[in-house]
């Protein structure tokens, strides 16, 4: 589009993080501008999951969550050998979930993002009704192949979408004139349908 | 020493195992703090052998009822001594689905030149902190000549199904090799030569200090910088994209074509024996791709249609075993832009059919793929 940047028409379909089982499809449009910003998104999508047995799921791992009484923390979740405890694997989700919002507002036409692994995890016990998580995550960035260390703070209450606070390490490595340094921190609100983890 | 298992049902039991456990100093497996022991939640406490008898009086005392979970911690330990040793020593127990580091991969090779005809281990060069590469050449002994099928591993230090993929290859030709026709058939008009890994030095670094190293081991900057992607370092339009010059990155491309030991150990068969090589396979992970020549270019290599053609009949065969799907085109066209890779090497210097393959996953885990992982994949590439 002339003067505003290059627009992608996409059609997709969506499969279940752990099980791979279709989980139904979307249509959007990505819009990279020409300056630097995060590329902007219209998505709509059918969900194959009932909406209201994702809302059970979500409630009862909230409610797991917050039934404990010493905040969660882990480390390289999943470990060098690729296996994740079951207890960590929900953090582990959340953290991929946060992290999609990261990786939104980083890339643009030519660079994109992998979450690659949780280094450290660690719960902020809230007197509110929210779960607030604070982690350090490995980003694999394409194609320069970096990993990117990055600070992510992350609320959530069920039914309501994830807030996401972020830092990540400046990365000076450039093969074009693309992406630039991203140190910069925002209080995220991700307009997402609600995680099935 | 004896292992317990208890489920506390009052607070008051919780109470006198805690008294109990921190009295004695009893050693907690789970949970891990006095405090954490909860009613009705597992207990499980090591007790020293000369103190068994006096915890079980003072449960039964308190009306606490347990299970002895290990009889002997002792004899388990010994068991898993030896288990451990007798597996390192014989490939037949060798564990093909977990990931093994080198002094293992090492000592595999060995053991399967002693055990099998087909397989001789060769010297193929040393790495930049001078360890060996070796290859393992798998060849049905014939007075006739043999066509040759390359495969490397490895390349990259994190990608560590690879090197677990060529492992498995191995094993499966020489397994099925009396039982399979097909095997044999293709034995006898071609030899393999499998690397298992190439980039030694990295995998070791990437075992020992940073899981998601990528480069080899290469210091440069009077030694305040380390690696090349050996991926980037071969004689293919080297230093032209997809690369940097600064060594902090990445994809740094060294500081010339073939500025590596690694790469020259591998140019240097490849170029020795290139007349007789049909096919150069070079495995990496992640993405799902099996990428033909070019990366440094959109132009078409000569005989493209023919190595599509082939790629695509590899892709079907892989998704028909457990529905995988993988991305079948040109570095260039599907993936990105890169110079110096080995795959365009190799086509560049004349072997007709050269290709990447970059096993699984999609990017859930990416290089830290699950070893539950292993089999499938390499079932699937297989």
């Amino acid at each position: 589009i002339p003067g505003m940047g290059q627009k992608y028409y996409l059609q997709f379909t969506t499969e279940d993080y752990r099980s791979r089982e279709n989980a139904g499809s979307c249509l959007a449009t990505v819009l990279y501008p020409k300056k630097k910003s995060p590329p902007a998104v219209n998505i709509k999508c059918i969900n194959n999951k009932d909406q209201k047995q994702i809302q059970e799921e979500d409630n009862r791992l909230y409610r797991k969550l917050k039934h404990q009484t010493k905040p969660i923390i882990g480390s390289n979740i999943p470990d060098i050998f690729g296996n994740m405890e079951p207890a960590f694997e929900p953090v582990w989700a959340l953290a991929v979930a946060g992290s999609s919002y990261m990786m939104w507002e980083k890339s643009t036409e030519n660079v994109g993002y992998f979450m690659s692994q949780v280094k450290s995890v660690k719960q902020w016990m809230r007197k509110d009704d929210s779960l607030e998580f604070d982690y350090t995550i490995l980003l694999h960035e394409m194609p320069t192949q970096e990993m990117i260390l990055c600070h992510m703070r992350l609320i959530w209450l069920p039914g309501r979408p994830l807030k996401v606070k972020y830092t990540c390490e400046s990365d000076s490595h450039q093969l074009e004139d693309g992406s630039g340094m991203e140190s910069g921190s925002a209080a995220g609100i991700i307009h997402e349908k609600e995680e099935n983890f | 020493d004896q292992v317990l298992h208890i489920v506390p049902e009052t607070f008051q039991q919780v109470q006198h195992l805690q008294h109990l456990c921190s009295t004695l100093m009893l050693d907690l497996w789970k949970p891990q703090l006095l405090e954490d022991i909860r009613a009705g939640e597992d207990l499980h406490i090591r007790v020293p052998a000369p103190l068994v008898q006096e915890v079980k009086d003072s449960l039964d005392q308190h009306m606490i009822s347990y299970k002895v979970l290990i009889n002997d911690v002792q004899e388990l330990v010994d068991e898993s001594v030896l288990k451990e040793r007798s597996q390192r020593q014989i490939p037949e127990g060798y564990n093909y689905t977990e990931y093994h580091p080198m002094e293992e991969i090492y000592e595999w090779m060995t053991q399967i030149e002693k055990n099998s005809e087909l397989v001789t281990q060769h010297y193929l060069g040393n790495t930049v902190e001078n360890r060996t590469i070796y290859y393992l050449q798998i060849s049905q002994p014939s007075n006739k000549p043999k066509k040759i099928i390359w495969m490397d591993c490895g390349i990259h230090a994190r990608e560590w199904i690879a090197p677990a993929f060529c492992q498995w290859f191995i094993k499966e030709i020489l397994q099925n090799y009396e039982s399979d026709a097909t095997i044999r058939r293709f034995l006898q008009n071609l030899d393999l030569y499998v690397l298992p890994v190439i980039n030694v030095d990295g995998y070791i670094y990437s075992w020992e200090a940073e899981r998601l190293w990528r480069k080899n081991r290469a210091p440069y900057m009077n030694g305040t910088c380390y690696g090349t992607d050996l991926n980037r370092n071969f004689n293919s339009s080297w230093g032209s994209v997809g690369v940097s010059f600064n060594c902090t990155s990445e994809v740094f491309c060294g500081s010339g074509p073939e500025s590596e030991p690694e790469t020259r150990a591998v140019a240097q068969l490849i170029e020795e024996k290139k007349s007789d090589i049909l096919c150069y396979l070079t495995v990496h992970s992640y993405g799902q791709y099996i990428l033909t020549p070019y990366g440094s270019t959109t132009t078409p290599p000569s005989n493209n249609e023919e190595l599509m053609q082939v790629a695509q009949k590899a892709a079907a065969a892989l998704m028909e075993k457990y529905g995988t799907s993988y991305k079948v085109g040109s570095t260039s066209l599907i993936l990105y832009n890169n110079s110096g890779s080995s795959r365009d090497w190799a086509h560049m210097i004349g072997i007709p059919f050269s290709y990447t393959f970059e096993l699984r996953d999609n990017g859930t885990y990416g290089f830290v793929l699950p070893p539950d992982q292993i089999q499938p994949t390499c079932e699937e590439t297989m």
